[in-house]
């Protein structure tokens, strides 16, 4: 093996070697914390559970106890909630940048995922996938009492 | 009939055209027989004359679009990519000022939506496709010194089906983004998709059509038709770029054609993407099925392109032939297995969350034995720093910049962050402008005294717009990923108030470029009236070196 064909393999499995420990944490991550994870709606919801609906241009909460919110999520911190997430007109997508939370809303399909807030206080909240003309105003706030 | 004003106008101003229309015509006819009787070889037909005119020389010219061998088809592609250039250039620098403060300024919503759209199609369809079948058509004639070129009515025809889906795109004043997501699409209201949304799909349609029928004719002109004396093992890196740019765009552009007709069906009958058998979700599965590959088919011709340029300016060989075929190659295979990454918060489930996060760290593995074999060829040389060259550097810190954010964003956790928001469009940016956009200019420089016939351009000017290009994307995608992180979002014609810092640094980056741009226009137009000075080599076509 010639020295120049030496070298592109040293720098090769350098690289290599980096993407396979990100792949690994990844792997791990998934599998660890699937449930924080959007997936389509299985019938096993962790913990409590709110109705999420978007459309165009709002979300709407339902809470176990049949309370209806409107762009205003409220939580308890310390308790684990899943969201069951889906769609009345096109396809839209819930965020809340601080949690690390993100999952599409999409019609005729409900997708689910879990989470604990620790820290109360107020967060913001976010449509990101666009959806026409008010796409911007699809906005509100997240409450941690 | 009565005598009205506006009569007079329409009809002086129709009639104009056609007179311009003739003598363009007439001024073409005379121009491809003065360039072939510059040439002494003996002519049989018109394939023969037509491949004779693909091998010379060529200056950008208008006439190009009255004559049909691939060089001219070539030019014309150049011309009309650059216009679009411009048109979505103007688009994205107005959505930037109009975000200077959290409410929308100057754009109202369904402006700002309009100009999202034709941005990033005319951007990925009218340049970066555009620029790409132009240079291909320009270059790979004389490249491979073709003996033949008997498809020109094709590709004529073809070039004005692009044409016409580019003036599609900008005229339908859809607002349904790039994606052409369902049902957003199908809802024909300027609150929604826009009301002639489907004029936008169909320009899709035809761009993609022109795509896909100059890829046939790449391979055909790369496998069939080029002169003997060049063997396989020996083709220039550029040829080979384009071999895999082109089995990328046939092995996936047509499926996401078939969901754009579905698209436009379902306006009709809704069945395929709705009811008891389809969902919302198929469409964007076939959608990325492409939407990935486009943006390989964006970068893999810029890879081939630093791969000819490289060498001519650091006075050396490539460093390694062979791993720049293996590279080229296998990120078109690979780069076809990775689209679900752009879906990883919809719902695919988390096994394929996992799969396609993997394949996508695989992706970088071809990208960096390129990147690699560019940094051992300049390690090998000595560089001068020319335009073009500085414009190749550039183009290659943005791409490890934009590389590396990308496998970030792979991950599946870090991608629920940063899914939706401006990181991901910083992502792009980074390779579409520094290297997409950054070699086509470098390209444009370096055969500036062969498309303007011997002369010389500017150096000063072109050296203030690489100067003015480079720093304005920096400022402008830095506060996007920095901004992005904490969950700006992409795509709002408004947002909250946190943001504005990284909202207004970002527009003066965008001011930035667009100067930058207007110096290179100014330089163009100052130039080409210089007198003639320099020979008309073309430096693409030149023997190249390359190491093993
Ligand atoms: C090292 C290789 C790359 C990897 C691993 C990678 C990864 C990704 C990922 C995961 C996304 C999805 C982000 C999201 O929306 O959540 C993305 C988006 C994108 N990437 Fe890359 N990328 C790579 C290279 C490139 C290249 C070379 C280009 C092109 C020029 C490119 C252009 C884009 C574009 C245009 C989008 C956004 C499309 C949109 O949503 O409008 N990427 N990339
Ligand atoms: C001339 C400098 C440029 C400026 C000022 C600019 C500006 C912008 C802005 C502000 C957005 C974000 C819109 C939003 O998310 O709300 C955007 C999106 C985009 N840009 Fe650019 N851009 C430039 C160059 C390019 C180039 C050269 C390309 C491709 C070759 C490109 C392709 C795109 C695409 C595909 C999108 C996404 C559109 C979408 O989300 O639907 N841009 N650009
Ligand atoms: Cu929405
Ligand atoms: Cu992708």
């Amino acid at each position: 093996m010639n020295k120049r064909v030496q070298y592109e393999l040293i720098w090769l499995i350098a690289v290599i070697a980096i993407l396979a420990l990100s792949a690994l944490a990844n792997y791990n991550y998934t599998v660890s914390s699937s449930k924080e994870i959007a997936q389509p709606y299985n019938g096993d919801p962790a913990g409590v559970v709110i109705n999420v609906t978007g459309y165009q241009w709002g979300w709407q909460f339902q809470y176990p106890n049949g309370t209806i919110t409107t762009d205003k999520l409220v939580l308890m911190a310390n308790v684990t909630y899943t969201l069951i997430v889906t769609s009345k007109d096109v396809i839209h997508d819930l965020y809340i940048p601080q949690f690390g939370v993100q999952v599409y809303a999409v019609y005729d399909h409900t997708n689910e995922v879990s989470f604990t807030p620790l820290v109360p206080g107020t967060y913001i909240m976010e449509c990101v996938e666009y959806c026409g003309e008010y796409h911007y105003e699809m906005r509100g706030e997240v409450v941690v009492l | 009939m009565i005598f009205s004003f506006e009569l007079a106008i329409f009809g002086s101003t129709i009639s104009v055209l056609i007179i311009m229309f003739l003598l363009l015509y007439f001024y073409a006819q005379d121009y491809r027989k003065y360039l072939l009787e510059v040439n002494h070889e003996e002519i049989l037909d018109r394939g023969q004359e037509n491949a004779v005119l693909s091998n010379m020389k060529r200056e950008l010219s208008f006439a190009a679009f009255f004559m049909d061998d691939s060089k001219s088809i070539g030019i014309r592609y150049i011309i009309t990519s650059l216009l679009f250039f411009f048109i979505a250039g103007l688009a994205g620098i107005g959505m930037r000022i109009s975000l200077w403060n959290p409410n929308p300024t100057f754009l109202t919503p369904i402006q700002y939506n309009v100009l999202l759209t034709e941005h990033g199609t005319l951007m990925l369809y009218g340049w970066a496709t555009g620029s790409i079948l132009g240079l291909g058509y320009y270059l790979l004639p004389s490249m491979l010194k073709i003996k033949k070129d008997k498809l020109g009515h094709l590709n004529s025809a073809m070039f004005w089906f692009y044409f016409i889906g580019g003036v599609l795109l900008i005229f339908s004043r859809s607002t349904a983004s790039w994606y052409f997501y369902y049902p957003l699409t199908d809802q024909l209201t300027e609150a929604g998709g826009g009301t002639y949304s489907f004029a936008a799909l169909a320009g899709v349609l035809l761009i993609l059509t022109a795509a896909n029928v100059a890829s046939i004719v790449f391979l055909k002109m790369i496998f069939l038709d080029r002169d003997k004396s060049i063997r396989l093992s020996k083709l220039p890196l550029f040829a080979w770029s384009i071999v895999s740019t082109a089995l990328l765009i046939l092995s996936s552009a047509p499926v996401s054609m078939v969901a754009d007709v579905m698209l436009i069906y379902d306006l009709i009958n809704p069945i395929f993407f709705t009811g008891s058998n389809g969902t919302a979700l198929g469409y964007a599965i076939l959608f990325w099925f492409w939407g990935h590959p486009i943006v390989y088919v964006a970068v893999i011709p810029a890879f081939g392109l630093i791969y000819e340029l490289l060498p001519k300016y650091a006075n050396t060989k490539v460093y390694s032939y062979k791993s720049g075929v293996v590279g080229l190659l296998l990120l078109m295979i690979l780069s076809g297995t990775v689209w679900g990454h752009h879906l990883f918060n919809s719902g695919l489930g988390t096994i394929w969350d996992l799969i396609f996060s993997t394949t996508s760290f695989l992706v970088a593995i071809p990208s960096a034995i390129t990147v690699f074999n560019w940094i051992a060829t300049l390690w090998t040389g000595k560089i001068r720093l020319t335009v073009p060259m500085l414009f190749i550097l550039n183009a290659i810190v943005d791409f490890v910049i934009g590389g590396v954010t990308g496998v970030m964003q792979a991950d599946v956790g870090i991608n629920e962050l940063i899914h939706g928001t401006y990181w991901v469009t910083a992502h792009f940016h980074f390779i579409l402008l520094g290297m997409t956009t950054g070699m086509a200019f470098a390209a444009i420089y370096a055969l500036f005294p062969t498309l303007s016939g011997g002369r010389r351009y500017n150096v000063a000017m072109a050296k203030a717009h690489f100067y003015l290009t480079a720093l304005g994307t920096y400022v402008m995608t830095v506060p996007w990923a920095l901004g992005g992180f904490q969950g700006m979002p992409r795509r709002v014609a408004g947002y909250f108030g946190i943001f504005q810092s990284y909202q207004d640094a970002a527009a003066i980056g965008g001011i930035i470029l667009g100067i930058g741009q207007l110096v290179f226009l100014i330089n163009l137009v100052y130039s080409s009236t210089k007198p003639i000075s320099v020979s008309n080599e073309n430096i693409l076509e030149s023997e190249v070196v390359y190491g093993e």
